[in-house]
């Protein structure tokens, strides 16, 4: 890195020689249990990278890159399922492509949505709002980070689908696709603007820490300069709380992709790509996640091809977490630089 | 912005003003002389009864350039319960550097922080009495533009986590009312780095953190972010104590070369540098404003006893 760490100071002479060699020792054994611990976590996420890729292998090997192309998924999971059970006639045959924008669509517009919301709610709970306000706010927001998710994927299915498909769809709407797909109301923006919901409440809270964080010399500085506190906040505290940000957004978005319960219940769990082009319809259909496509699959994991294929899309979630993680890392890299701390 | 500039003869000091015994060059040109090395200042020294020893080395302006702009009328600062500030009563003049000292503790940094209302960013901090920029209460004033004219350099040096030139271009940037290119800024970064006598050090890379520069850098980049902004009064909280004595020299010339425009408040441990830089001198004590004056009249012939304690090196 970047930072060059001060060079370690030679141990003071004038520690008795006793202490100095017990602590030492000390140091070595916490240091040693230490990267123990970390050797261990590194070792069973790498063993598990391993574990599911093998396991997904088969599926992957059938397809080749068409394992990432269209087709019709929802289809060709029943063919695997029902797959016979001479290992020479397995059915792999299948295109995810529709899985993928499904997960790829309710993540992204979650997290765009959540960022949004959760990084001005922070700068108002930090600068603006009064503390009164506060002391009933940041409770709340601890709270809602606590729901659990089947209950998000209830409410959504018993209010917010029906309400939708009542209020907001026009029957010529359902019919204007009527032949392509069925529009319920289960649909992947409501199922983004859920899985926002769920993810706010901790984004709020590490932006909010980060804020908090920011040296008050610094913003007073900017303050001593006459520029208003809507300024300092933005170009002096979200600056330099740009590693928290990133951050939150990695957690919020690892939290999304691996989101499937409520995702099962209101995303419509329908294979399908939504096409931009519909309008307005666009919004109101279906998808099937990764996520959801897995624990909706789950008793079928017996069938050897269909455990595999559904290996193969946690496999697809795991390299996307850990792709997202080094992407966050390698966004913050540079900011170090400057003497932004993450 | 403008304002009369025989001002100066309407002031009421608040702790009686002497008749001006301030040395006058012939000519009256101001002659900035840069200070000896260390060791042959002797020390400022007016209490023992054996006169003053330094000399002060430059003279005071005619006072057709002297005007005041700000005054505090019986202000007083409580941070909680505790008072900080007891009713102090200052004017503050372009023309004419003012010196704050007293020792630790004594409301210096709380006083000059009112000036331009910082302190209304400490919760417990409350205020009352009077302060007029230009005949107006700052109360009155929109808080931003009271701070871009009246600007602070801190004790402590607080440059942003940004490179040396975003640091200097901050104020520039955000005080504009369009953002101006990076090209456009070039020129008055560099000319505020020169004032403030970093620029042969920086100008390689201005590109550098500036928290990677030493505590000194970072003082006089701290000094040359607010010229950048062009304050009508500026205000310096110890702007040498991290800094050696060629950069102490250049931010002292700085300041005594800036005096004409603008109006400077500077607070200072180093009563030599007081007596070199400064024409008046306020004496605080426990909050108190215990004496005003001329600056040479302070070290040679305090009237209170606290004051010539202090000068003497009694304590502080
Ligand atoms: N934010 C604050 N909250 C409470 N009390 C404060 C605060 N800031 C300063 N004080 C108190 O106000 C008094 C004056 O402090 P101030 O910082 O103005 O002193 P000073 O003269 O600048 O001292 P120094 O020379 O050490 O910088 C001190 O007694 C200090 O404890
Ligand atoms: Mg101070």
């Amino acid at each position: 890195m970047a930072t060059t760490a001060p060079a370690p100071a030679p141990v003071a002479p004038a520690v008795p020689r006793r202490a100095r060699r017990s602590g030492t020792a000390q140091d070595r054994r916490t240091e040693l249990v230490l990267a123990l611990v970390a050797a261990t976590v590194l070792a069973l996420c790498a063993g598990m990278l391993v574990f599911v890729f093998v396991k997904a292998w088969p599926s992957f090997e059938a397809n080749g890159l068409s394992w990432f192309g269209d087709g019709n998924v929802d289809q060709q999971i029943g063919d695997i399922f029902k797959s016979p059970a001479d290992p020479a006639d397995y059915v792999y045959t299948i295109g995810a492509l529709p899985l993928i924008v499904g997960t790829f669509l309710t993540t992204a517009a979650a997290v765009v949505l959540g960022l949004v919301f959760s990084l001005f709610t922070a700068i108002f709970i930090v600068e603006f709002a009064p503390a009164w306000l506060n002391r009933i706010l940041e409770p709340v927001v601890r709270l809602l980070a606590a729901v659990p998710s089947v209950v998000y994927g209830l409410i959504g299915i018993l209010v917010l689908v029906p309400f939708v498909a009542e209020n907001l769809i026009s029957t010529e709407r359902k019919e204007s696709v009527a032949f392509v797909v069925q529009l319920t109301g289960a649909s992947w923006s409501v199922a983004a603007v859920i899985l926002a919901v769920m993810i706010v409440p901790i984004m709020i809270a590490i932006i909010v820490d980060a804020l908090r964080a920011v040296p008050k010399s610094w913003t007073e500085g900017a303050a001593a300069l006459g520029v208003n506190r809507w300024r300092v906040m933005w170009t002096i505290s979200v600056r330099t709380a740009r590693p928290a940000i990133i951050a939150a957004v990695i957690l919020a978005t690892a939290r999304a992709l691996g989101e499937a319960i409520m995702l099962a219940m209101v995303a419509g769990s329908v294979g399908f790509i939504p096409n931009p082009f519909d309008g307005l319809t666009f919004f109101f259909e279906p998808v099937r996640p990764l996520a959801a496509a897995v624990v909706e699959n789950a008793e079928g994991l017996s069938v050897i091809p269909f455990g595999q294929t559904i290996y193969a899309f946690a496999f697809i979630l795991l390299v996307s977490s850990m792709v997202l993680s080094l992407g966050g890392w390698l966004a913050k890299r540079p900011m170090r630089k400057y003497g932004i701390q993450s | 912005m403008t304002m009369p500039d025989d001002s100066a003869d309407l002031i009421v000091d608040g702790a009686g003003p002497p008749p001006p015994i301030r040395r006058l060059v012939p000519g009256g040109a101001p002659t900035i002389v840069l200070p000896p090395p260390p060791g042959t200042i002797t020390a400022p020294n007016g209490a023992g009864g054996t006169g003053p020893t330094v000399e002060r080395r430059v003279s005071a302006l005619p006072a057709a350039q002297v005007a005041e702009r700000m005054r505090t009328e019986e202000l007083r600062i409580a941070y909680g319960g505790k008072e900080a500030v007891k009713g102090v009563s200052l004017p503050v003049r372009r023309g004419e550097v003012l010196a704050l000292i007293g020792p630790s503790g004594c409301g210096k940094t709380t006083l000059l922080r009112s000036l331009n209302r910082l302190t209304e960013l400490t919760p417990t901090a409350t205020r009352t009495g009077r302060i007029v920029l230009d005949d107006q209460d700052v109360d009155t004033l929109e808080v931003t533009d009271l701070r871009r004219r009246v600007s602070m350099v801190f004790q402590q040096p607080n440059p942003f986590p940004m490179s040396v030139f975003d640091n200097v271009a901050y104020a520039l940037r955000e005080q504009g009312s369009r953002k101006p290119r990076k090209g456009a800024l070039m020129e008055p970064v560099t000319e505020a780095l020169r004032r403030a006598g970093l620029l042969t050090e920086v100008q390689d890379n201005l590109d550098h953190p500036a928290l990677r520069l030493s505590g000194g850098q970072q003082q006089r980049l701290c000094i040359a972010r607010a010229l950048a902004a062009d304050p009508e009064v500026l205000l310096l909280d110890e702007p040498c104590s991290a800094l050696d004595p060629k950069s102490t020299a250049t931010i002292e010339e700085l300041i005594v070369r800036l005096r004409e425009e603008v109006a400077i408040v500077i607070v200072t441990h180093n009563l030599q540098q007081a007596h070199r830089v400064a024409d008046k001198v306020g004496f605080m004590y426990l909050g108190d404003l215990v004496e005003y004056g001329d600056g040479d009249r302070i070290f040679s012939a305090p009237r209170e006893e606290r004051t010539a304690d202090y000068v003497a090196g009694a304590f502080g």
